[in-house]
């Protein structure tokens, strides 16, 4: 697929809040176009919140989310969906409902109450279900598949809204190692072909190797913020984890490696 | 609702629900104190035959069975779209306590206390009461989780209650008109209530024409629902007020018959396909449920009559027990 149309989002001094609490204080983050971002930090940092922000899941109390530079909350809905599209945490599912049907949701801010199914869906359908391998599953229902394939129907169900932008909020946690891989290989394809891209990461170590730009926060901060080979440090691994280890070069790829994990720093010279 | 016609399994749903309630119809139509022969109803119905007959077939019944059909219908969408709002299958207007305090409104006007409105007007200010009411004791969560049913428990229980002491208050004969309305019947309704029930219907049919993709979406989480390009909240507000309107219009032509708002949309579910909030569906079946229920109630002991809502209790509450118990119901708790 070519993406004809592109979208640039950003985060303008955006302070976001649970009820009374404030998780994220005066946040400004900009996706670069094309690219995969990956949002890593310690648990509670606010990288879902941030994440959620920039989806207009959760509003800001102050600042504001730039779609294209519009205010999102201002952009009609539809249009958003149009040019945004999110794979949540929660994704739970109506029972029985199949994986084309879940596709076919996808569609939905390209129709309208009296515009049908049209060609142009039907293309947009057959491309994500062999974008996400997930054509064989299409009559299975969701709850009979393993994580990984009903992973793969989320992501179909969000490429085939078409937009410029996607983004996903741990898209592999729960999933084992063999699928975890099939996930971020999905996500570099569809960079590949010019989404710009943003993930909320646990695993440091997977945003090191399929991320290009990395934006690591710390109680509701961001810290640091560029491409993981410039930014990632045993520094910046101990400041956000709080544990020491040691950085090697992937000998395959050239992305920042981490080894011997260790919460005192001192182990390290007494094994020596 | 078009749309729902474009999928296969539905639309055979839809179909099957349809020929069940002309079926039913046309049975409580013939069956009864004086029976009368299936081709004559159809001959009734066409205009050719003897005054006795049209005045059975049309004047005692088929007004009758026509205020039991849309007074089912509105209950069922109520119930089926409440359901969605809050993703919960007991979630209905009955169990929530709407229908009671539409009931509780209604009989006050009808013995006399209070304003002296019509009673659609009075239970449709009950309903929308009760809910502002579950609504307020829920909090922050909405129509979500647990506290908006049991605040609406607590609320359908003190509405019961206010609707006996009146009954226990008032005059012996005031009480004896009331009387229906607390069981639900069919043998208060005013014309005058059918015929707004019936623009009710028609307005809530357009309405949720208009929103039923967005509706199909809340059956996700709030988050992919939005980010599908739905306007969440207007749809919730939307969704709920025509809930509340729709058993409001309903109560003052039948009565709390509150059980078909929770059977009629779980037989659409297990009839229609998943993915879709089967609202044309369990209309038709919650028409069906309460022309067929009345039915029974006139033939079953007659001449004595059985209240439709007395029928649909004794039919309904196993099934709501049956739902409870049942293993795998993921889909809506």
């Amino acid at each position: 697929m070519n993406l004809t149309e592109t979208a640039t989002l950003a985060a303008d001094n955006i302070t976001l809040a649970h009820r009374k609490f404030t998780v994220a204080k005066n946040l400004s983050v900009t996706l670069p176009p094309g690219k995969v971002t990956a949002i890593v930090g310690p648990n509670g940092c606010g990288k879902s919140t941030l994440l959620n922000g920039l989806a207009r899941i959760h509003a800001p109390d102050t600042g504001t989310v730039l779609l294209d530079g519009k205010d999102i909350h201002v952009l009609p809905s539809k249009e958003v969906a149009r040019k945004l599209a999110l794979l949540p945490q929660d994704n739970t599912a109506p029972e029985g409902l199949t994986v084309a049907d879940l596709v076919r949701f996808g569609r939905q801010p390209h129709q309208g109450w009296m515009k049908q199914w049209s060609r142009k869906d039907q293309q947009a359908f057959d491309h994500a279900v062999t974008a996400a391998d997930v054509i064989e599953l299409q009559d299975r229902a969701l709850d009979t598949l393993s994580g990984g394939q009903r992973q793969r129907a989320w992501i179909a169900m969000a490429v085939a809204q078409e937009t410029p932008l996607l983004l996903l909020d741990e898209p592999t946690s729960a999933l084992d190692l063999g699928h975890q891989i099939e996930v971020f290989e999905l996500i570099r394809q569809l960079a590949a072909q010019g989404k710009t891209v943003a993930m909320v990461v646990h695993d440091l170590a997977s945003a090191c190797r399929y991320a290009d730009h990395m934006v690591a926060m710390k109680a509701g901060k961001v810290i640091m913020e560029g491409p993981p080979g410039e930014i990632v440090s045993p520094e910046l691994v101990h400041t956000l984890y709080g544990v020491h280890c040691d950085l090697l070069e992937d000998p395959a790829t050239g992305s920042p490696l981490l080894v011997n994990m260790r919460r005192e720093r001192s182990d390290h010279a007494r094994c020596q | 609702m078009l749309l729902a016609l474009t999928d296969k399994r539905t639309g055979l749903a839809n179909g099957f629900l349809l020929l069940a309630l002309v079926a039913a119809s046309l049975s409580s139509m013939s069956l009864g104190t004086i029976s009368v022969a299936p081709l004559d109803v159809l001959g009734s119905l066409l205009g050719k035959a003897d005054p006795m007959t049209d005045f059975v077939v049309k004047e005692l019944r088929g007004s009758r069975i026509l205020a039991g059909l849309l007074s089912g219908a509105a209950l069922a969408v109520a119930g089926c779209l409440m359901q969605t709002l809050a993703r919960n299958r007991l979630a209905t207007p009955g169990i929530i306590g709407i229908d009671n305090a539409a009931t509780a409104f209604a009989v006050a006007s009808v013995v006399g206390i209070g304003l002296s409105l019509a009673p659609s007007a009075m239970a449709l200010a009950g309903a929308a009461a009760a809910t502002s009411l579950a609504f307020g004791l829920a909090g922050a969560n909405g129509t979500r989780g647990y506290r908006f049913i049991v605040a609406g428990i607590g609320i359908g229980a003190i509405a019961g209650a206010a609707t006996q002491v009146m009954l226990s208050r008032v005059a012996i004969d005031a009480a004896n008109a009331a009387y229906p309305w607390t069981v639900g019947s069919l043998n208060a309704r005013s014309g005058h209530s059918v015929v707004i029930l019936s623009i009710g219907l028609v307005l809530a049919a357009i309405l949720l024409a208009i929103i039923n993709r967005g509706l199909n979406t809340l059956q996700f989480s709030d988050a992919v629902a939005i980010a599908l390009g739905t306007r969440l909240r207007a749809i919730r507000i939307l969704g709920l007020g025509l809930s509340v309107l729709l058993t409001g219009l309903a109560v003052s032509v039948c009565g709390p018959v509150g059980l078909v708002a929770l059977l009629a949309p779980e037989l659409a579910r297990t009839l229609c396909r998943p993915g879709k909030v089967p609202l044309l569906a369990s209309g038709l079946a919650g028409a069906t449920f309460m022309v067929l229920a009345d039915l029974l109630g006139r033939t079953l002991f007659s001449p004595l009559e059985i209240p439709v809502g007395i029928i649909t209790a004794i039919v309904g509450s196993p099934y709501l027990l049956w739902i409870l118990l049942k293993p795998s119901n993921r889909s809506l708790t």
